[in-house]
C-alpha cells in the first residue's frame, strides 16, 4: 500500500514537473515566405537580424521552400507588420506568414 | 495583307540585327584553353576536413585557407585537400570572405560586424571596426582588401558602401551612398567583396549590380564591365553575371569573379577583358560558385557553396 502511494505521487509529481516543463518552453514558430533567398550573403542578412532581435530563440532558413523560420521565447510573439520591417530592413519582401504555438 | 506581312518581315529583320549587335558587342567567347576540374574535397558536416557552407577562400604558398561559415572556423588545407589545421572557433560567428597580407588572415565577421585578424597559424590578434552604420562602422561586412601601407577597404552589404580604412580602423573615405542602393550617381547595390591589384586598384563586386567596377588609387572609376553597359542587366553570358559573390585578383594579375547565379567562376584581364569561364552546375535550391582564389602555379580554388566542398580547377593546355 505504501510502495503505492509513493508511486503514485511519484507519477503526479513527473506529471506536474513535464507540464510546467513544456508550458517553460511554449513559444511560437513563424514560417515566412521570401523570394531570393538562393544568396547565402541575403540570406545570412536575414538570419542576424533576427538573432539579433529579442525574444528570437532560434532562425532556420529553408532554402528549398524559400521560408525562413523563426522561434520565439516563451510568450513573446511579434506582430506581422514587424517581422515585415525586419525582412524590409535586410532587403528582402515578405511574401507571407503563418504562425502556430509552439 | 502583303503590308503586314512585309512589316513582319521588317521587324524580324530587325530583331535579328539586334541579336547580331548584342552578339558581337556584349558576348564574348573565351580568349584561353578551358579549364579542368582537377578535384574537388569536402562533404556536408562539422568534422574536421567537412563544411558546412563554406562562404571564403584564400591562397598562400602550398596553402589553402576556407571560410566554414556554420562552423564558425576557418580551415586550412594543402593543395591536394588534406587538412592541416582549423582555428577561429572562439573568435567567429559567420565569417566570409578572406584576405591576407603581410603574413595575416583577415577575415570579414558577417555577424560580428567585424574583421578579424589572426597570424596565418590560426593565434586571434585583433579586430577593427565596430557594429553600425557611421563612419568606420561595419553593418554585416562580406569582404576585406588590405592596401601595402596597411588600409583595409570593406563592403557592407547593406549599407551600399565600400569603405576605407586606417589600419586602426579609423575612417579615410568610401564609395557608394550610405544606405542607398542604386545603378547610377555612384550608387552600389549591395556590394558584396573587394579586392586590391599591385597597382594600387580597387575592384568592387558590385554584387546586386551585376558588375565589376575598377576604381584608380586617386579613387576614380577607370572602368566597369558586367553585361550591356555595366547597368544591371544580369545574363548567363560570357561577361555577364548573375549576382556576384566574390572577387580575387591572381598572381598573374588577372581578375576572377565568383558569378554565382550562374554557379562559375569568370577570368578577366585587370581592364575588363573576358578570358574564361569554368564551374560546376547546380542541381539547386542554392547555388555553387561563391569564392575564388588563384595559387602561384595557376591553379584555382573554388568554394562550392551548395555543395559543400571545395573544387580545385587547373588551367587546359
Amino acid at each position: 500500500m505504501k510502495f503505492l502511494l509513493i508511486s503514485t505521487t511519484l507519477f503526479f509529481m513527473a506529471i506536474t514537473l513535464l507540464w510546467s516543463g513544456s508550458g517553460f518552453a511554449a513559444g511560437t514558430q513563424y514560417n515566412m515566405r521570401v523570394d531570393g533567398l538562393a544568396c547565402p550573403f541575403c540570406a545570412y542578412g536575414i538570419e542576424k537580424k533576427f538573432i539579433k532581435t529579442e525574444g528570437v530563440d532560434s532562425v532556420d532558413i529553408d532554402l528549398q521552400k524559400g521560408l525562413v523560420i523563426v522561434k520565439t521565447h516563451e510568450g513573446k510573439t511579434f506582430k506581422e507588420e514587424k517581422l515585415k520591417e525586419i525582412i524590409n530592413d535586410s532587403g528582402f519582401t515578405m511574401k507571407s506568414v503563418t504562425e502556430k504555438n509552439l | 495583307m502583303k503590308k503586314i506581312l512585309k512589316i513582319i518581315q521588317w521587324l524580324l529583320f530587325v530583331v535579328l540585327v539586334l541579336i547580331g549587335v548584342i552578339y558581337f558587342i556584349w558576348i564574348s567567347s573565351a580568349q584561353e584553353p578551358a579549364y579542368i576540374l582537377e578535384k574537388t574535397w569536402g562533404e556536408k558536416g562539422s568534422a574536421k576536413g567537412q563544411f558546412n557552407e563554406p562562404t571564403g577562400i584564400t591562397v598562400k604558398g602550398k596553402e589553402v585557407f576556407v571560410s566554414d561559415s556554420r562552423n564558425q572556423r576557418i580551415q586550412v588545407f594543402n593543395p591536394d585537400g588534406v587538412i592541416l589545421r582549423q582555428f577561429g572557433m572562439n573568435n567567429l560567428e559567420r565569417p566570409m570572405s578572406l584576405t591576407i597580407a603581410k603574413d595575416e588572415l583577415y577575415v570579414a565577421d558577417y555577424f560580428a560586424d567585424q574583421i578579424k585578424v589572426f597570424s596565418l597559424q590560426g593565434d586571434y590578434r585583433r579586430s577593427i571596426g565596430r557594429p553600425g552604420t557611421g563612419p568606420g562602422e561595419f553593418s554585416i561586412p562580406g569582404g576585406v582588401a588590405v592596401a601595402e601601407n596597411g588600409d583595409l577597404y570593406v563592403p557592407g552589404f547593406t549599407t551600399q558602401r565600400v569603405q576605407q580604412l586606417r589600419a586602426d580602423g579609423s575612417f579615410v573615405r568610401q564609395w557608394g551612398i550610405t544606405g542607398e542602393a542604386g545603378t547610377f550617381g555612384g550608387k552600389l547595390r549591395y556590394p558584396t567583396d573587394v579586392a586590391l591589384s599591385k597597382d594600387g586598384t580597387l575592384f568592387i563586386a558590385d554584387g546586386y549590380n551585376d558588375r565589376i567596377l575598377a576604381i584608380a588609387p586617386d579613387g576614380q572609376l577607370l572602368t566597369k564591365w558586367g553585361g550591356p553597359f555595366a547597368m544591371n542587366i544580369f545574363g548567363p553570358f560570357n561577361g555577364w553575371f548573375a549576382t556576384i559573390t566574390g572577387i580575387s585578383i591572381g598572381p598573374s594579375g588577372n581578375v576572377f569573379v565568383a558569378d554565382f547565379y550562374n554557379d562559375r567562376v569568370q577570368k578577366f584581364t585587370p581592364d575588363g577583358v573576358f578570358l574564361n569561364a569554368f564551374g560546376i552546375k547546380s542541381t539547386g535550391p542554392t547555388h555553387t560558385s561563391i569564392a575564388v582564389a588563384e595559387a602561384d602555379d595557376g591553379s584555382v580554388f573554388v568554394a562550392d557553396y551548395a555543395n559543400h566542398q571545395i573544387q580545385k580547377w587547373r588551367p587546359g593546355k
